[in-house]
């Protein structure tokens, strides 16, 4: 597989980190992925969007032990963290999406360093995912 | 698989998917080919995982070995 993309709208904590864990198996191995967050998950891609990521619903509770069993495993277990690892790689791309970004409030000046940008839906489904080996929605 | 045959170890014990993959394919990295990577590994996803990375990689699982939860996988760089 050379290249992935992953469409995550999902922005619980413990439901990001499955895209995420996805991605650096493929980005080790040298597969090309490029991301698109879109809904709640765009916030992901600002510092204080990924900090205030939680556990939610009936595993609300549990937020602090499921990061310690992240940590546990070797990953880690702060998304920015994360993030920034996965972009070491040089595989990975994150876009925001850009009617994400407006309706959620994240525009060029709080996006993280490791986002490559805002952009425009048709451009990521028809330049990236439609032309990637491999496409998952979470 | 004898010590004297083995290039470099991978100790990933304790830690789970994605990691052990994650560093497993960093270390292959800094092997020559035909040198001996050594991955320890509790994660008994690495079961399927390593197989399958070298059926698809090239690389040759030489032998593998399990004793008391701890697996010991010894794969030749491509």
């Amino acid at each position: 597989m050379k290249s992935m993309t992953i469409v995550i709208r999902d922005d619980a904590y413990d439901k990001i980190l499955t895209p995420l864990a996805f991605t650096y198996l493929a980005a080790a191995e040298g597969t090309h992925v490029d991301i698109l967050f879109v809904n709640w998950a765009v916030r992901a891609l600002t510092e204080d969007g990924a900090r205030a990521l939680k556990v939610e619903g009936r595993h609300a509770d549990q937020d602090a032990w499921v990061r310690e069993r992240v940590a546990a495993a070797g990953l880690p277990n702060d998304i920015n963290a994360l993030l920034k690892a996965l972009k070491e790689t040089g595989n990975v791309n994150f876009y925001a999406c850009s009617l994400a970004a407006a309706i959620f409030n994240v525009s060029e000046h709080n996006l993280i360093p490791e986002a490559s940008g805002i952009v425009g839906a048709a451009w990521f489904l028809n330049e990236k995912a439609a032309k990637a080996d491999h496409c998952q929605y979470f | 698989m004898t010590d004297s045959t083995i290039t470099s170890t991978l100790d990933t014990t304790g830690k789970c998917c994605p990691m052990p993959m994650v560093e497993t394919n960093r270390a292959i990295r800094a092997l020559r080919s035909g040198e001996v990577l050594e991955i320890v590994a509790t994660d008994p996803g690495t079961r399927t995982d390593i197989p399958s990375w070298c059926a698809r990689t090239g690389h040759r699982l030489l032998s593998m070995a399990e004793s008391d939860g701890t697996l010991r996988y010894y794969v030749q760089k491509a």
